[in-house]
């Protein structure tokens, strides 16, 4: 433990994560931790089918209308998804980083690399505003929706409902990771988290992980091959 | 951690004497704010209740209208609207939540000596999240009722019916998520709280039982959940995936609808079976035979139910190739059935059997559930399914399966458990009497829809040819015996809580963990921590005898 | 702090004391960072070449594929976390993958018994007399002359009275 005092810098902190004590029910801190952790993983299980069903239609409808499919994912802008793809995957990064100066008690590099995390998933929201709403006027949309003129294959609809659908729980799922760290990014204001305990962060953080990982798919199967 | 308090030892000490989990506090908010899970297993246990309250008048009046042949009391579209509300009550407001959420709750930390579950908040929020969607559900009703049938089928679903479905359908989304999370919460609390000693094989089965359960809640829920946001916004937005004029696909739905409620009948029927080994076990007073068998028929039922979600298509026009291996493989969900149903009776033979109120329950469940699996069977059976797809026959299977087995097992597991959790002892004699008229009841109303099924009587028609009604009207006088059992059984129970005399703490002399602190138990479960030293159903006493 | 220290399920020497994280070097999330990255340009410059149908899927999933691993592997610590985690995370694909391969077997194989039915109709006043080349085993004494191993000429004599069929 001497090794993490010296990487508080000398600060007089007599505890770390004050806060913190171990839950009545839970044996010690590293059963508490496990615990937690295996629900995340649990509850990404979870995420992963919920995103199964429309690769699941995805696949389908691909097979039966893939002259449609390669029409309408030429509609899609290429440049902005790849943006995107480097903005997320950026995110992961810092957020990874994140979890790993709270493990090592820097607590204003934390907050740095939550900042900045929360910064990129804004920055997606606002590249996929943009996309959004140029799909809207073009008349790009799903299904009974879809209004665009000159289309030479017979279901883009489909295409554009499988996209609507993935992107859009997808883009829910990026708002809801925003509040998340937000949260943990507050709690670490309040000198919540440190080598003792940062569970929260690193559960925020796979979970953020996760929506990265989603839009590691999304992004090749809609915007590149169609 | 360090005292040397082990299992056998009932550790009462003047402190915690007339202290309990339900005297610890007092007020509505502190149930409301509670993170005990006997308080959260209590509140399920009443809202469950309340569903199949519901669910039953709904069940009472659709009998009511099937006495004649032509209109009884409703048309035909309140008719429709009537067993939709029927079957979406005991399905998701009932039957789902019914045994995990309320006894699972309750009883897996104290079977395992815990203090609660992994999650207490966790849990709280599902029960939360349960009682949304109810609400969603039930504002359904008062703003139009459903009329699709439980399994919400499109094109009817997103298009044409006039009535409520989204927000019944957003409320069974939400009330998915509270099912994620208390299967979330149990596998973790296995995982990392048993205590020391508490080895998986010395586990009671009945947690095996929720173990397997819970894999299936969390790996087939989130697809209800995708299918149900695709049909809400099929209907709100004409998305096209299900809309074969946009070039959607119908029976897709079918698909992803079954990929869960396949799996969903086994989330029913697995607590179900794990209850009926504890009652069996129990009153037996023996341990159970073949442990491990019927502990990993558990989890290869959880597992290989996933393979067979197609069974319920074989009409619906998916290709013949499909048809052929959901029929295969459905017959191997039969294996892993079979092993128990062996087992359970390897259990009774040679036991020293008491036939107290549960062990009813218990044996009931056995017969019951031999019929409703072998009728399953059948159904199973692509060539024979094709004749008694929607008929009665279907509807004879799932009400042996869901009520005669889970349903019967959920109330034998809530007398076997009572004395537990109220601190009060029923009268056995009505309680007898409310089993009987269950009993029979339920076989006179379904036994015979067996009959109207293999006669061609379709499900789902609020009229019908008079050929079928002398057997129609026999089945509702059924139901109606089946009713009163019910009533008398609730009737026994409430009076109990007033005039029950109190519980010792092992009523029954049973063996596992959780009859070894008082009844009811105070808010830790356990006085001191307990430390586990016996095997699975071993009791003290057979090791000095 | 080495890498290999959480290779034998970390954190539990640690006792009733408190938890000590296992924190990874900084040279491994930029290794990452830089690997997803290229994978990132690879995967964009691969779409522009035409491998056909199924080419440029098969290629763009297995891109993904291993910017996901290595996602799950080392951002999300599953490579030194509870083997039972990346079970949790792999069942999870397993079970996706028979969602999405059972469902297929529907949806890619429908209608196909139409064709063969309208090759061999059957009488639906008297289905079982006839017999359909393929459905029933052939009777010996017909099926002596055809020696020769095809069967369907062998179903037709079998069953002069069946609705003739068309082949
Ligand atoms: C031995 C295992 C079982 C087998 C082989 C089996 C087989 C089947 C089959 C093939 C059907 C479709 C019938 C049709 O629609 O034509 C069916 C329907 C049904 N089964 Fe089972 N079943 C089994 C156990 C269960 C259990 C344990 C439950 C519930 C606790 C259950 C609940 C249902 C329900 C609710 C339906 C009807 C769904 C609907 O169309 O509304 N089954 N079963
Ligand atoms: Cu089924």
């Amino acid at each position: 433990m001497s090794a993490k005092a010296e990487a508080l810098g000398g600060a007089e902190e007599t505890k770390l994560s004050p806060q913190f004590h171990v839950a009545h029910h839970f044996d010690k801190a590293d059963t508490q931790f496990d615990a937690g952790r295996m629900g995340v993983w649990l509850f990404l299980v979870t995420e992963i089918l919920l995103f199964g069903g429309l690769f699941c239609a995805f696949a389908i409808f691909r097979s039966k209308y893939f002259p449609s499919f390669v029409e309408a994912h030429h509609h899609l802008d290429r440049v902005m998804g790849g943006i995107n793809t480097i903005v997320l995957i950026s995110s992961s990064f810092t957020m990874a980083l994140a979890v790993r100066s709270a493990q090592k008690n820097e607590k204003k590099k934390t907050t740095l690399l939550l900042a900045i995390t929360l910064a990129c998933a804004a920055m997606f929201l606002v590249v996929k505003y943009f996309e959004y709403s140029h799909k809207i006027h073009d008349g790009l949309l799903p299904g009974g929706n879809f209004t665009a003129a000159d289309f030479a294959s017979g279901h883009p609809g489909i295409f554009f409902a499988i996209y609507f659908m993935m992107t859009g729980i997808h883009g829910v799922h990026v708002v809801i990771g925003m509040g998340l760290i937000l949260w943990i990014l507050l709690r670490n204001q309040k000198n919540e988290f440190s080598s003792r305990y940062y569970a929260p962060v690193e559960n925020v953080g796979l979970y953020w992980h996760l929506v990265d990982l989603v839009w590691i798919y999304l992004f090749p199967l809609l915007y590149l091959v169609g | 951690m360090a005292n040397t308090a082990t299992v056998d030892e009932l550790g009462h000490s003047p402190e915690v004497r007339g202290k309990n989990y339900l005297n610890q506090t007092a007020g509505v908010w502190s149930w409301l704010t509670t993170v005990d899970h006997k308080r959260i297993g209590i509140m399920y246990l009443v809202s469950v209740l309340v569903g199949f309250g519901l669910g039953g008048i709904f069940a009472l009046l659709v009998r009511l209208e099937l006495l004649t042949a032509k209109k009884t009391i409703m048309d035909a579209s309140q008719y429709n609207q009537a067993f939709t509300l029927h079957g979406a009550a005991m399905v998701f407001l009932f039957i789902i939540p019914s045994i995990p959420a309320s006894l699972g709750n309750f009883f897996l930390p104290l079977m395992i000596g815990a203090k609660d579950v992994a999650f207490p908040r966790l849990n709280l929020l599902s029960l939360y999240l349960y009682w949304i969607g109810a609400i969603f559900m039930l504002a359904a009703i008062v703003t139009g009722g459903v009329d699709t049938g439980w399994t919400f089928y499109v094109p009817y679903a997103s298009g044409v019916s006039t009535t409520s479905v989204i927000s019944a359908t957003f409320g069974v989304f939400v009330m998915g998520f509270s099912s994620i999370l208390t299967g979330l919460n149990f596998i973790v609390t296995l995982h990392k709280l048993r205590a020391p000693g508490m080895s998986w094989y010395r586990m009671p089965l009945f947690l095996w039982s929720l173990y397997a359960t819970s894999i299936i809640q969390v790996l087939a829920t989130p697809v209800l959940g995708i299918t149900l946001l695709l049909l809400i916004f099929e209907r709100a937005f004409h998305i096209g995936i299900f809309d074969p004029t946009l070039g959607g696909d119908p029976v897709l739905f079918q698909h992803f609808f079954w990929f869960y409620s396949h799996p969903a009948v086994y989330i029913m029927i697995l607590p179900g079976m794990g209850v009926a080994t504890e009652i069996l076990a129990t009153n037996s007073q023996r341990r159970v035979f073949g442990y491990k068998a019927i502990a990993f028929s558990s989890v290869a039922i959880a597992l290989v139910s996933f393979l067979v979600w197609g069974h319920h298509m074989f009409v619906s026009g998916q290709s013949e190739l499909s048809s052929a291996i959901f029929s295969f493989l459905t017959f191997f969900v039969a294996i892993p059935s079979g092993v128990k149903m062996f087992n359970w009776l390897g259990t009774l033979w040679g036991g020293s059997i008491r036939f107290t109120v549960p062990m009813l329950y218990g044996i009931a469940f056995l017969f019951l559930f031999g019929i409703g699996g072998l009728t399953g069977l059948f159904l199973g059976m692509l060539s024979v399914d094709l004749h008694l797809h929607d008929t009665y026959f279907v509807v004879a299977h799932f009400h042996y399966v869901m009520m005669g087995s889970t349903a019967i097992a959920f109330f034998g597991g809530l007398h076997h458990w009572w004395p537990k959790m109220t601190g009060k002892m029923y009268d056995e004699k009505l309680a007898r009497v409310g089993f009987a008229l269950t009993f029979i009841g339920f076989n006179w109303t379904f036994f015979t829809q067996f009959i109207l099924g293999t006669r061609g009587m379709p499900r789902r028609y609020y009229n019908y040819l008079d050929q079928y009604q002398p057997l129609h009207a026999f089945s509702t006088y059924g139901s109606w015996v089946l009713g009163l059992g019910f009533l008398i059984t609730f009737i026994c129970l409430a009076r109990s809580l007033k005039t029950g005399a109190p519980a010792p703490a092992n009523p029954w002399d049973s063996a596992t963990l959780e009859w070894q602190t008082q009844s009811p138990p105070i808010t830790e479960n356990f006085e001191k921590a307990p430390i586990v030293t016996l095997d699975a159903y071993e009791r003290p006493a057979e090791e000095t005898a | 702090m080495s890498t290999s220290h959480a290779e034998h399920d970390h954190g539990h020497g640690s006792g009733n004391g408190d938890h000590v994280p296992h924190v990874l070097p900084f040279k491994v999330y930029i290794g990452t960072f830089s690997t997803l990255l290229f994978l990132t340009v690879v995967t964009v410059g691969a779409s522009y070449v035409d491998l056909g149908h199924m080419g440029n899927l098969i290629v763009a999933l297995l891109i993904a594929t291993i910017k996901a691993s290595v996602v799950a592997l080392i951002f999300m610590h599953l490579k030194w976390d509870h083997k039972f985690h990346a079970i949790i995370f792999v069942s999870a694909l397993l079970f996706l993958a028979v969602f999405i391969g059972i469902t297929m077997s529907d949806t890619q194989f429908r209608g196909e018994a139409e064709a063969i039915e309208a090759k061999n109709p059957v009488d639906l006043k008297d289905p079982f007399k006839a017999e359909r080349a393929g459905d029933v085993a052939v009777p010996k004494a017909a099926a002596a002359p055809a020696a020769a191993g095809s069967a369907a000429p062998a179903a037709g004599s079998a069953a002069p009275a069946a609705t003739p069929a068309k082949h």
